[in-house]
C-alpha cells in the first residue's frame, strides 16, 4: 500500500483502478504485493479440498443440463432431423443459430490473449487464461451443432479431406467445407495457445501439490517445466509465434463463417458486409460473456484483486465500440438493401423488421444497439451488477442476430408459395440450452482444477516484478 | 405406334426372335430347330402340358392359371407377382421376358361409371404405375384419381377376409349359400331379390344385369353412385360429352370440368387445344374463350378467361338471362323474381353483355356447359342453347344407367322401408356414406332379410351387411367398361389377386354369376362371352379380334351414337322453387379431384396432395369468401356447425379469394374416418350429411353455430394464412413479384407484342464467380418448357411424379410443418391487391429447374449434388449427408429433404412429444404390400438424404440404354452417323400424365425437338434468370383470352412493383 500512496497527492483509492490519472498508470493487480501471494490466490482455488457451495450448485445445474444435452442429441440422431422444428424454405434454424452464436463467443478469447499481447495491453493478463479457456469450450459447443445438424451423422467425416477409396474429396468450392477448416484450424491454434500459456503455471500447481494423485497429473502436463532460464527462453518465443498465429484466425473465422451467408444468393444472406460485421459482432458477443464469466468467478474464487474493476471497465469499453460497430452494419444492410434497387434485397430487410419475425429483429436491435449506449456513463461500466446484467442482454442480442438473418431470410426468399415458418420444437430449445449445460460444466471444471489466472504473465506487469520499482515512480510499473 | 403402349407388349414378337436366332447345329425335332413357340413352352416346363394344373384340382384359379399358360405368348404369364409364380418361376427365365424390364399391358380403371383406358407398367408382375392409354384419343394422360390406382391395390387396408354376420367365413361359404338361395328365386322369380350396384357402363355388367332380369324376374336392379349423372338427365335426358376444342365460346356453368376425375382427362385436353399458342404468326393467333359462373373456385374457373360468382341457386337464374339474350324461350320463369339484377354487379354487367355477344357471334362454335353438380335447370338451359345455336362441339349421349339413379335408389330406400327386399346384393356401391341423407338409407337397409356386400374395403355400409365379400382390386380380375364417347374398354388383370381363394377377392360379374347360377363362374369367360356375344365372331376370328383389342386395349370404332338432348321443362321449375332470398346462406356440393366421391378416401397420394384451389391436404373445408367470413363474424380456420332442413354439417372454414359471397362450398367424400381405412381417420368433414334427393348440389343453410374449435389445417402454401391477408407480411412483396414470376397476357397484347415475356424482369449481365462447367458440346442437353397457357393447375403431375419417382407421403401433421416431399408442386397465386376481389389467378408448376449454373451445387461441402455431361443436376444420394445447404440456396426451394424415414413410416397423422412414432413396417405379412408399388427403377430415399426432381433420370437412361443397345446391334459401333434418341422417346412422369400437354420434355441438342423449339419462341422465359442460374426448366407465358381487357394486363408489363388495380 505504501507504494501506491506514496507517489502522489491525487491520491488512488486502492479499490478502484479505473481512474485515469495523469502521468501514472493504474495499477492492474490490487492489493497484492508479493509474488507468493499471487500464486497462493490462484493456487488455492485448484487446491481447495472443498470447491466454495455455489460452485457445487452451479455444477449440478449444468451437469443436468448437459445431461438433458446428451438426451436431446441422442433423440436427434437416433430419430432424424426432424425432431427439430425445420422445415421446407427453414432448412436451417437454432442449429446453425448456435453455431455461429458459439463460434462468436470463441472470438473473445483469442483476441484478447493474441491481439492484446501483441499490442502490449497488459491489462489482458488478468483475463485471458479464462477468457481462452471460455474459447476452446464455446468452441467445443460450436462444432457440435454442425456436426449434429446434418442428415447422415454417421457420414459427417465426410466433411474432412480424408484420403478414401471412393477417391472423393470433399468440395471445395462450399462455404461449409471453408468452415470446417475456418473452425478447426482455431480450435487447434487455440487449445494449443491455451496450452502453452497454461504450462509454467501447470508446474506452479505440480510443486505445490500434496496428493499423489495431483502430482501425477499437473505433472504430466506440465510436461517438466522446471523455470529455467532456457525454458523461459523457449516459452516466450514460442508464446509469440503463436500469438502471431492466432492473431490473422480471429479475423479470419468469423468471416469465414460469414462467408457461409455472404456466398449464398438468398436475399438477406448475399451481403459483402458480413464478414467485417460478423468478426465486430464476435468481438461483441464474446466480451459480453467473458464479463458474463468473470463477474461471478472473482466474487465466487475471490479473484477480485487480480480481475480488477479497472478490467471490467476496459472490456465494457470493447463492448461499446464494437456494438456500436454491430449498429452501424444493421443501419448499413438497410441502406445497401435500399440503394441497390434489388427488389428481393428490399423486401428481405423491410420483411426482417417488419414482417413475421419483427419481435426478433426488434429484440436484437434493442439489446445489441440500445443497451450497450449505457456504457457510455461510467457509473455503468463500473456497477458489477449493471454490467453483468448488460452482458447478458447483449449475449441475448447476439444469440437473435443470428436467429433473425438466419431464418428471417430463409422464411420468406424468392418465391412466396414457399414461404414458411419456422417454430421450434422442444428439442430445439433443449439443445440450446444443453449447450449452456455443456459449455459451463467444462468452465466450472476447469475454475476448480486449472489455474485460473495466468498465474506468472500477472507476476510479470506487477511492480514487484521491475526491480526498479521502488526506486522509479515513473517505470515502475510500465515494463 | 410405339411398342411399350401397346400393351400385351411380347405379342407379334416371336416371328422377330425366329428370324433373328441361327438355328441350332444339332437339333431334335423341327420344332426345336425353328424355335417355335410350342418348342419354348415345352422346354420352359417341368411337365407335360396340363399336368401340372390339373394336380390342382380344376377350380377358377387354375383355369386362369391354364389360361395363362396359354397365352404366355401374348404376355399373360408375368399377370402375377413373382413369389406365387408356381408354372414358371422367373429364376427359370421365362421366354421374351428378362427379369427388371418393365412391361406395360393395356389396361382400364373405371371412376364413376366412366372407364379411363390405361396402360399399367409392370415390373416382374407387379403394376406400379397407370398411365393413360395414348392409343385411345383423349385418353393419353392421367388424373390423380387415376394415378392412385395403383395404391388402392397395395392398400394394406383393403379387406381381406369374407364375413359372415362379422365373423369370418371363407368364399366357399357364400357359394354354398347361394346354391341354397337360387332354388328359393328360381321358385319365386327371384321376388325380394334386389341387386345395388355401383355405376358403370361395362358390357359385360349389362348382360349379366340382363341375365338377372331373365333368371329372376322379379328381382331388381338399382344403379347407384353419389357422382352421377342425375342432373343432365333431369334436365337434358341425356349425358354431355362434348369437344371443347371444337368451341371457340364456351360457358361453363356450375361445374369444373377440367378437373373432373372421370372425364377430367378428355375435357382438360380438348380445352387446351383451343388455346394452343402457335408461334408463326403472333398476330393471327386465335384463342377459346372460356367464361364460368360458379359460387366455389374450381380448377376451371382458374384457367376461365372470365368468371361471375353467384350463390348456386342463382346460377340457374343466370343461365336463364343468358339463354333470354340468345332468343332461346323457355326458362323465363326463373327470371320472374328480383334475383336477375342483384346476380351482377356493375363489371360483371359489362362482361355479361360480351358474354352474349360472344355466343351469339359465335353460333356454331358456341358451346354451353352445365357441371356434374349443377342444378338440372342449367343443364336443361345448356341443351336448349346448345341446339338452338348448332354447337358443333355439343354431343350428347345416352346414359348407362338409363333414368335418374337418386331416384332409383328413392325406389329401393321405399322398397326397403316396406319390407319387400329380402335380399340385398351390393355390388361395390357404399350408400350408407354416401346415399342422399333425406333417404336414411343405413335405417331402410337393416329392414332387409339378407345385405350382401361386396367391396374393396370392409366399410360404412359393411357394418350393416350379413355377408361380405372382399373385392377384387381393377387391376386384378378381368373387366370391361365404356370410356366417355362409349368406347368398349378391355380391363385385363395386370397381377394375380393379391387375396386367396377362401378370402375372396371376386369382381362384381363373378358375384352375379353365382346370384344367377350361371355356367361361367370366373370373369375372364364371362367377359370373353359377352363380347363373343357382342362382335359375332368365334373360333380363330374372334381370337384375333380379341388379342387386337386387347393388345390396344380397347374395341376401335365402338363409340356410342351421340342423340340429341331434350330439354327438361320441369326442371326450370323445379329450379325456381330453389332460388332463396339473397340473405340466405347457400353451400355449393362439389366433387374434387382427390377423394373421388370418398370411394379414394384412404389413397395417401390423393390426401396428401395439395388441393389446387387451397393447397389443403388431408381435409376438405366449408370454403367462404373473404367477405363472408367476416359477414359470418368467423375467422379462417374456425369449426362451425351449418343446420338445414336435412340435417348439421359441422366444417371449418377456409377462406378462399374468388369465392362467391353469400355462400360457402365444400367437397364431398371426406369425413369418412376409420371405417374407411387407417389414412382416412379425421380426414376431413362428411357434407352428404346435408345433401337430400332434391337437393344434390346445393343447400340453403339456416344457421351457422361457432363450435368455439379452430381446426388445424395443413396445406402446402400461404402457411399460417392467405398471404394476401396476413399483416404479418408485407403484402407488397408478393404482388410486386407476381408479374415477373407468372408472366401472362391477354391475346390482344400477345398478337401485337409477341415477346411481351421477356419485357418482365432486367436480367443484368452477370458473371461467374468460377468457371462455369462447359455443357455446349454435351450428347444430350435435357430441357422442359411448361406451357402456363395449358396448364390448369389440375395436380395430375403431383401424383404422377409421387408414383414414379416413390416420392414418401409424410402425413397432415408433417405437411403442417411444411416438409411435403413432393419433387413437383404447383404454386397458385391471387392477383391484385384486393382479397375479396381477386384479379385473377395464377399457377405454376415448380420442379426442379436444372440450372446450368446451379447455387445448389456450389454450396454442398460434399459434392452430393453435382452436374452431369447430359445436362442434368444430379442428386447423389449415397453421398449426401444432410447439410441441407443445397436446399438454402436454391432459389426456386425444389429440393426436398428427408426429415425421417418416411419410407419406414406409417403415414399417420402424429402428434404428441416425440414426432415418430415406431410404428414401422413389420417384413412379414400382408404389410409387404405397400412395398411392392415401390419402382423399382428409382432409389427409395432413407432418412437425412435431401432429394429432389430429377427429370425421370431412370427414364432417360432406359431410353439410352435401349437406344444405343439397338444401334449397336445393327452394327452401329463402326457405322458413321452417332445413336440419338428420338424427340419423344423420354416423356417424363409429368409430361406423361399432364392433361393438357403444357409440359415438354426433350433435347435441346435435338434442334427439331419439341422442347428446343418451345425454348426458342417469344414466350419462353426462365424463372428468376435474372440470378444466372440458367434454368434448363424454362416456362412458355400465359397468354389468356379474356372478354374485357383486364387491370392485371397493364400489370403483366410491370417491371417493378406497380400497385396492383382492383
Amino acid at each position: 500500500m505504501s507504494t501506491l500512496s506514496a507517489h502522489s497527492s491525487l491520491d488512488r483509492d486502492p479499490d478502484d483502478n479505473t481512474v485515469e490519472i495523469p502521468g501514472t498508470r493504474a495499477p492492474l493487480v490490487l492489493h497484492l504485493e508479493t509474488f507468493a501471494e499471487v500464486t497462493s490466490t490462484v493456487c488455492r482455488v485448484a487446491e481447495a479440498r472443498r470447491a466454495p457451495m455455489a460452485w457445487y450448485v452451479a455444477f449440478a445445474l449444468s451437469l443436468s443440463l448437459l445431461g438433458f444435452l446428451g438426451f436431446c442429441v441422442t433423440y436427434l440422431i437416433f430419430t432424424g432431423v426432424g425432431v427439430w422444428g425445420l422445415n421446407n424454405p427453414v432448412m436451417w434454424a437454432f442449429d446453425i443459430t448456435n453455431f455461429v452464436f458459439w463460434v462468436g463467443i470463441g472470438h473473445a478469447g483469442t483476441l484478447i490473449s493474441a491481439i492484446l499481447f501483441l499490442f502490449r495491453q497488459k491489462w489482458r493478463t488478468g483475463i485471458n487464461r479464462f477468457a481462452e479457456a471460455m474459447t476452446i469450450f464455446a468452441v467445443i459447443c460450436a462444432g457440435l451443432f454442425p456436426g449434429v445438424h446434418v442428415g447422415r451423422v454417421w457420414f459427417a467425416y465426410w466433411l474432412f479431406p480424408i484420403p478414401n477409396q471412393m477417391d472423393m474429396w470433399p468440395q471445395f468450392r462450399s462455404p461449409l467445407l471453408w468452415d470446417v477448416f475456418a473452425v478447426s484450424t482455431y480450435f487447434t491454434v487455440s487449445l494449443v495457445f491455451w496450452y502453452v500459456g497454461m504450462v509454467p503455471d501447470l508446474a506452479t500447481l505440480r510443486d505445490r501439490a500434496k496428493g499423489k494423485i495431483q502430482q501425477i497429473g499437473y505433472g504430466l502436463f506440465a510436461l517438466g517445466w522446471r523455470g529455467s532460464n532456457r525454458h523461459w527462453h523457449r516459452y516466450e518465443r514460442a508464446y509469440l509465434i503463436l500469438a502471431a498465429l492466432s492473431t490473422p484466425l480471429v479475423l479470419s473465422v468469423h468471416s469465414v463463417v460469414s462467408f457461409d451467408f455472404a456466398t449464398s444468393q438468398l436475399p438477406g444472406w448475399h451481403t459483402t458486409i458480413f464478414p467485417p460485421y460478423f468478426v465486430a459482432g464476435a468481438i461483441f458477443s464474446g466480451f459480453a460473456m467473458v464479463l458474463t464469466l468473470a463477474v461471478p468467478a472473482r466474487e465466487l474464487f475471490g479473484l477480485k484483486d487480480l480481475i480488477t474493476l479497472r478490467h471490467l471497465d476496459n472490456m465494457n469499453k470493447v463492448i461499446l465500440a464494437t456494438g456500436c460497430m454491430v449498429g452501424y452494419a444493421y443501419s448499413m444492410e438497410f441502406f445497401v438493401a435500399w440503394y441497390s434497387g434489388a427488389p428481393f434485397e428490399k423486401f428481405a430487410f423491410v420483411n426482417r423488421a417488419f414482417g413475421q419475425y419483427w419481435w426478433a429483429y426488434w429484440i436484437m436491435v434493442s439489446c445489441n444497439v440500445i443497451t450497450p449506449q449505457l456504457f457510455w456513463f461510467k457509473s455503468i461500466r463500473t456497477s458489477i451488477p449493471l454490467m453483468f446484467i448488460l452482458s447478458i442482454i447483449v449475449n441475448i442480442g447476439m444469440w437473435f442476430e443470428r436467429f433473425v438473418i438466419i431464418v428471417s431470410s430463409l422464411a420468406n426468399d424468392f418465391l412466396p408459395s414457399s414461404w414458411d415458418q419456422f417454430t421450434p420444437t422442444w428439442v430445439d430449445i433443449g439443445t440450446m440450452f444443453g449447450a449452456f449445460g455443456l459449455f459451463f460444466t467444462l468452465f466450472l471444471l476447469f475454475c476448480r482444477f486449472l489455474p485460473m489466472i495466468a498465474m506468472a504473465e500477472v507476476k510479470a506487469v506487477m511492480p514487484a516484478a521491475d526491480p526498479h520499482h521502488k526506486q522509479s515512480h515513473d517505470h515502475g510499473r510500465a515494463h | 405406334m410405339q411398342k411399350n403402349e401397346t400393351g400385351c407388349a411380347p405379342h407379334g414378337s416371336t416371328n422377330e426372335a425366329l428370324a433373328r436366332t441361327a438355328a441350332p447345329e444339332f437339333w431334335r425335332s423341327l420344332d426345336e430347330f425353328s424355335q417355335n413357340d410350342e418348342f419354348k413352352e415345352l422346354m420352359s416346363r417341368e411337365f407335360s402340358p396340363g399336368a401340372q394344373e390339373l394336380a390342382e384340382g380344376d377350380d377358377r384359379r387354375t383355369f386362369i392359371k391354364v389360361m395363362g399358360a396359354s397365352f404366355a405368348l401374348a404376355g399373360l404369364a408375368a399377370c402375377r407377382r413373382w413369389p406365387e409364380s408356381k408354372l414358371v418361376p422367373f429364376a427359370a427365365a421365362q421366354t421374351n421376358r428378362t427379369a427388371g424390364v418393365p412391361v406395360p399391358y393395356a389396361t382400364m380403371v373405371e371412376t364413376w361409371g366412366v372407364a379411363q383406358p390405361c396402360v399399367a407398367k409392370t415390373f416382374d408382375g407387379r403394376p406400379i404405375k397407370l398411365d393413360g392409354n395414348r392409343l385411345f384419343a383423349g385418353a393419353g394422360a392421367s388424373m390423380p384419381a387415376t394415378q392412385a390406382r395403383v395404391l388402392e391395390l397395395y392398400d394394406t387396408d383393403r379387406s381381406r377376409a369374407a364375413s359372415r354376420n362379422q365373423s369370418p367365413t371363407t368364399y366357399a361359404d357364400f357359394t354354398t349359400w347361394c346354391a341354397t338361395q337360387r332354388t328359393t328365386w328360381q321358385a319365386d322369380g327371384g321376388k325380394g331379390l334386389a341387386i345395388l350396384c355401383d355405376l358403370s357402363a361395362s358390357p359385360t355388367l349389362a348382360d349379366m344385369q340382363s341375365r338377372m332380369a331373365k333368371a329372376y324376374p322379379n328381382s331388381t336392379w338399382t344403379w347407384w353412385g353419389a357422382a352421377n349423372d342425375d342432373a343432365s338427365l333431369a334436365g337434358a335426358s341425356a349425358v354431355a360429352t362434348p369437344d371443347f376444342s371444337k368451341a371457340s365460346v364456351i360457358l361453363v356453368l356450375d361445374g369444373d370440368p377440367l378437373n373432373d376425375p372421370a372425364m377430367g382427362v378428355k375435357f382438360a385436353r380438348d380445352w387446351a387445344q383451343g388455346r394452343k399458342v402457335d408461334n408463326a404468326d403472333a398476330s393471327k393467333q386465335a384463342m377459346s374463350r372460356l367464361y364460368i359462373a360458379e359460387s366455389t373456385l374450381s380448377v376451371t374457373g382458374l384457367s376461365a378467361d372470365e368468371r361471375f360468382t353467384m350463390r348456386p341457386s342463382e346460377i340457374a337464374v343466370f343461365a336463364a338471362m343468358v339463354a333470354k339474350e340468345l332468343g332461346v324461350s323457355g326458362s323465363d320463369a326463373l327470371l320472374a323474381g328480383t334475383a336477375a339484377s342483384r346476380i351482377l354487379d356493375e363489371h360483371a354487367k359489362e362482361v355479361f353483355a360480351e358474354l352474349a355477344k360472344d355466343l351469339a357471334k359465335a353460333g356454331s362454335g358456341a358451346l354451353v356447359f352445365a357441371g356434374r353438380t349443377a342444378d338440372p335447370a342449367c343443364h336443361a338451359i345448356a341443351a336448349a342453347i346448345n341446339t338452338k345455336l348448332a354447337s358443333a362441339a355439343a354431343a350428347y349421349r345416352a346414359s348407362s344407367t338409363g333414368t335418374s339413379v337418386t331416384a332409383q335408389l328413392s325406389t329401393l330406400a321405399s322398397a326397403l322401408d316396406a319390407g319387400s327386399v329380402s335380399t340385398l346384393v351390393i355390388l361395390g356401391s357404399n350408400p350408407v356414406y354416401d346415399a342422399p341423407s333425406d333417404l336414411a338409407f343405413a335405417a331402410k337397409m337393416k329392414k332387409a332379410g339378407e345385405t350382401v356386400h361386396l367391396s374393396l374395403y370392409a366399410n360404412e355400409t359393411t357394418a350393416l351387411c350379413s355377408w361380405h365379400i372382399p373385392s377384387c382390386h381393377a387391376l386384378e380380375n378381368w373387366f370391361d367398361g365404356r370410356a366417355w364417347d362409349g368406347s368398349i374398354v378391355l380391363g385385363q388383370p395386370t397381377i394375380l389377386p393379391m387375396l386367396n381363394d377362401e378370402q375372396g377377392g371376386r369382381n362384381a360379374v363373378e358375384i352375379l354369376a353365382e346370384l344367377t347360377g350361371d355356367e361361367l363362374k370366373d370373369a375372364y369367360s364371362i367377359v370373353r362371352r359377352t363380347h363373343i356375344a357382342a362382335c359375332g365372331l368365334t373360333g380363330v376370328e374372334f381370337e384375333k379380334y380379341w388379342r387386337t383389342n386387347l393388345d390396344v386395349g380397347f374395341v376401335a370404332s365402338s363409340a356410342t351414337a351421340t342423340i340429341a338432348p331434350t330439354p327438361v321443362a320441369s326442371a326450370i321449375a323445379a329450379a325456381v322453387t330453389r332460388v332463396t332470398a339473397s340473405d340466405v346462406f347457400e353451400v355449393a356440393l362439389f366433387f374434387d379431384c382427390k377423394t373421388a366421391d370418398g370411394r379414394l378416401a384412404n389413397q395417401s397420394w390423393l390426401q396428401e396432395l395439395p388441393d389446387p384451389i387451397t393447397k389443403i391436404t388431408w381435409d376438405n373445408a366449408l370454403l367462404v369468401s373473404p367477405k363472408q367470413v367476416t359477414a359470418m363474424g368467423q375467422r379462417n380456420g374456425n369449426k362451425v356447425e351449418l343446420t338445414t332442413a336435412s340435417g348439421t354439417l359441422v366444417a371449418a372454414l377456409w377462406v378462399v379469394p374468388g369465392h362467391a359471397d353469400g355462400c360457402g362450398s365444400i367437397a364431398l367424400g371426406y369425413g369418412r374416418g376409420a371405417a374407411a381405412g387407417k389414412i382416412a381417420v379425421d380426414a376431413g368433414f362428411n357434407a352428404y350429411t346435408v345433401q337430400t334427393t332434391t337437393n344434390l348440389g346445393s343447400i340453403a343453410v339456416k344457421s351457422v353455430r361457432n363450435t368455439g374449435e379452430i381446426y388445424p389445417f395443413a396445406h402446402t402454401q400461404d402457411h399460417g394464412a392467405i398471404d394476401a391477408l396476413d399483416p404479418a407480411v408485407p403484402a407488397s412483396g408478393i404482388q410486386e413479384r407476381l408479374p415477373a414470376l407468372v408472366r401472362s397476357a391477354s391475346l390482344a397484347t400477345y398478337q401485337h407484342e409477341p415477346d411481351f415475356a421477356s419485357h418482365a424482369n432486367h436480367v443484368p449481365h452477370s458473371l461467374s464467380l468460377w468457371e462455369e462447367s462447359n455443357l455446349a458440346g454435351a450428347k444430350f442437353r435435357w430441357a422442359m418448357s411448361i406451357d402456363l397457357g395449358s396448364c390448369t393447375g389440375c395436380s395430375a403431375c403431383v401424383t404422377a411424379c409421387q408414383a414414379e419417382n416413390n416420392v414418401p407421403v409424410v402425413g397432415k401433421d408433417q405437411v403442417a410443418r411444411g416438409r411435403e416431399m413432393h419433387w413437383i408442386r404447383v404454386d397458385r397465386y391471387f392477383r391484385g391487391a384486393d382479397a375479396s376481389k381477386p384479379n385473377g389467378f395464377a399457377v405454376q408448376p415448380i420442379a426442379c429447374m436444372h440450372c446450368e449454373n446451379a447455387p445448389c451445387e456450389q454450396v454442398c461441402p460434399v459434392a452430393a449434388t453435382v452436374h452431369d455431361e447430359q445436362g442434368l443436376n444430379a442428386m447423389v444420394y449415397n453421398r449426401c449427408i444432410g447439410t441441407r445447404y443445397c436446399s438454402n440456396n436454391c432459389p426456386y426451394k425444389v429440393r426436398r429433404f428427408n426429415f425421417f424415414d418416411w419410407n419406414r413410416r406409417e403415414p399417420v397423422r402424429e402428434g404428441g412429444v416425440f414426432m415418430t412414432k415406431p410404428e414401422y413396417y413389420t417384413s412379414e405379412g400382408p404389410n409387404e404390400w405397400a412395398r411392392m408399388q415401390f419402382n423399382p427403377e428409382v432409389t427409395v430415399r432413407m432418412r437425412g438424404v435431401m432429394e429432389k426432381c430429377t427429370f425421370c433420370v431412370q427414364r432417360i437412361q432406359g431410353a439410352r440404354i435401349e437406344t444405343k443397345n439397338a444401334w449397336a446391334m445393327k452394327g452401329g459401333v463402326e457405322g458413321a452417323p452417332d445413336w440419338a434418341i428420338a424427340d419423344g422417346t423420354v416423356q417424363t412422369a409429368c409430361q406423361e400424365a399432364c392433361p393438357t400437354g403444357a409440359i415438354v420434355f426433350g433435347d435441346l441438342n435435338v434442334k427439331t425437338s419439341e422442347v428446343a423449339a418451345a425454348q426458342k419462341g417469344p414466350r419462353s422465359y426462365g424463372l428468376l434468370d435474372e440470378l444466372n442460374t440458367k434454368p434448363r426448366l424454362k416456362y412458355l407465358a400465359r397468354v389468356w383470352n379474356p372478354a374485357i381487357e383486364h387491370g392485371a394486363d397493364a400489370h403483366d408489363h410491370s417491371h417493378e412493383g406497380h400497385e396492383a388495380h382492383s
